[in-house]
């Protein structure tokens, strides 16, 4: 008796060491939360939302942009910054991460999700090959892979490639420019910090026309510590002031009436109103 | 010794029931497949009742004075304006406009929040079904501040219906484009019952009540949505193109060539007096 309940105890061990894609129900169980880093809460950025204008490899074509775009935003304009008209930011600079970020993991997709201006993701790690036929994006199409960099059967790792993008893009409110054939291709590295569970990386690379070598930065955000975090709705519509006439822009006053951006900048063309 | 060994593997068993138990705190088999793109049913536009065309037939029991405010935004949209509806200059849908998923819907199920991911005005919607209470502080927003329970009504083991209540909200808002409005107390209380049909699990519910100050009885409407799997998410930018301009109160369009026009026949051009030089 004692040998019996000895080996069916033995048995039922034998049965939970045994792979979970063994078991009868593993169906049931299909994501095993437990091999994926813990990237629940809300996650904020640390420092500003700025990628290192004062050292980015621009080519000689894109630096003469650049400082042009610096040149008419200190005029009072936007430069060629062309988030003002609720554009989205686009890829990297999504991961600025302009308001708080919810990063959901699910099997096949990870969510990236950002109350901001069109800023959410879907990184996409079902094993999925890039598509023909897929319409490019500010966000692009973005192919993950989870990577359990020690060997301890659990993710700490995930790669990410972002490729199929679309214009007009800039790294940050700074203006400094993408290549207009949206040509870039972004590299990343999301990671918990070794010391810190609260503290998540994000290393991104880029590699577009406009540079002359890959441009790397690496983001921080911080995990709030509440457990129930307030998401704030940003809409960057709601209440913009910021009109595009033709290539100029205005700005619309707190009593509705048009303004001017620039000292003497002219109004817009009126002639589709009929004059009396 | 070998009963020793057998409370000690027992023990060892437990230990890692209880751990693989926890380690996989979320049984997707607990919840409906909700999975893939939901989209609204062929030939069904962006109007709230689906049963019904846009406009008047939609016969929203609207109090008499906000018939009469639907009445002259339906005028005005005649005339060549925008009416009541406040989107055309991004302005998002807002609750309940959002479940007429002018774009596909993704539906994430996680065991403490659903989400609703529309792509269109970044239109996020988190359910919130961990039990938690109302908030006190939490600022009015358009989607709402929605929370949900899961009901197992047959007692399969298995939840069909996801019971929401959304509060909090912010406006203007509209139920579609033919400007239908929500009181701008923005009182509104919005309950839904999501589930798949009982014989199509390609399709999914929403049975959306709106109770409103606009309303004289809580209006009630059956949302169906089609699944497509293996789909392709395409971005909708509102402000991408969008020709609409709002300035001093008027709404006003851009002309394929950049230049401001009028919306309206015999619109005036917008007040210029913060300009100190006429263009030539």
């Amino acid at each position: 008796m004692t040998c019996r309940s000895s080996i069916g105890a033995i048995a039922l061990l034998a049965a939970l060491l045994l792979p979970s894609f063994l078991l009868p129900d593993a169906g049931a169980l299909a994501f095993d939360q437990s091999k994926y880093p813990d990237l629940k809460g809300q996650w904020e950025r640390i420092g500003s939302p700025r990628w290192d204008d004062d050292h980015a490899p621009l080519t000689a074509e894109y630096q003469a942009i650049y400082q042009a775009n610096l040149k008419d935003m200190k005029a009072g304009g936007q430069g060629i910054d062309p988030t003002y008209t609720c554009l989205s930011p686009g890829m990297p600079r999504i991961m600025n991460v302009y308001d708080p970020m919810e990063i959901v993991v699910t099997p096949a997709t990870t969510h990236i999700l950002i109350q901001h201006n069109h800023d959410m993701r879907r990184i996409f790690t079902d094993g999925r090959d890039w598509p023909s036929d897929e319409e490019p994006s500010f966000a692009g199409y973005s192919i993950g892979k989870w990577i359990d960099s020690k060997g301890t059967g659990r993710f700490d790792l995930l790669e990410v490639e972002t490729r199929n993008l679309k214009g007009p893009r800039v790294y940050d409110a700074s203006g400094l420019p993408f290549h207009k054939d949206n040509k870039t291709v972004i590299n990343e590295r999301i990671y918990l910090d070794q010391a810190d569970p609260n503290l998540l990386h994000d290393d991104i690379t880029v590699m577009d026309h406009a540079l002359t070598r890959p441009f790397a930065a690496n983001k921080k955000y911080s995990r709030s510590k509440d457990p129930q975090p307030v998401w704030l709705e940003a809409q960057c519509s709601d209440g913009n002031h910021h009109v595009q006439i033709g290539k100029e822009n205005y700005y619309v006053g707190e009593d509705g009436y048009l303004m001017p951006v620039k000292k003497d900048q002219a109004p817009p063309d009126l002639k589709y109103f009929n004059k009396k | 010794m070998l009963y020793r060994n057998a409370i000690g593997a027992i023990w060892l068993a437990l230990v890692l029931v209880g751990s693989i138990t926890g380690a996989r705190a979320f049984d997707e088999s607990k919840y409906p497949d909700f999975n893939g793109q939901w989209k609204r049913p062929a030939g069904i536009a962006n109007q709230f009742d689906i049963s019904k065309p846009q406009g008047r037939a939609q016969q929203v029991p609207l109090t008499p004075e906000y018939q009469a405010i639907f009445e002259a935004g339906l005028a005005d949209q005649k005339a060549g304006g925008q009416g009541n509806d406040p989107t055309y200059i991004c302005i998002p849908d807002g609750m309940p406009r959002v479940m007429n998923v002018i774009f596909p819907m993704e539906i994430v199920i996680t065991p403490k929040t659903t989400y609703m991911m529309i792509e269109y005005l970044t239109q996020l919607r988190r359910i919130y079904t961990d039990g938690r209470d109302w908030p006190k502080d939490f600022e009015p927003s358009f989607t709402g501040y929605s929370i949900g329970k899961w009901t197992d009504a047959d007692a399969s083991g298995r939840y069909q219906t996801l019971e929401v209540e959304t509060r909090l909200l912010k406006g203007p808002r509209t139920y579609d484009p033919s400007g239908a409005p929500l009181h701008p107390d923005n009182e509104s209380v919005v309950t839904e019952r999501i589930y798949l049909d009982k014989s199509d699990p390609n399709v999914l519910h929403d049975d959306i009540t709106t109770v409103d100050h606009a309303l004289t009885r809580p209006w009630t409407v059956n949302k169906r949505y089609v699944r497509v799997n293996n789909p392709i998410w395409f971005e909708a930018s509102c402000a991408e193109g969008n020709p609409h301009l709002r300035i001093d109160g008027q709404n006003y369009m851009l002309s394929a060539d950049g230049h401001l026009m009028p919306a309206k026949k015999g619109q005036m051009p917008p007040d210029l007096r913060y300009f100190n030089q006429p263009r030539n």
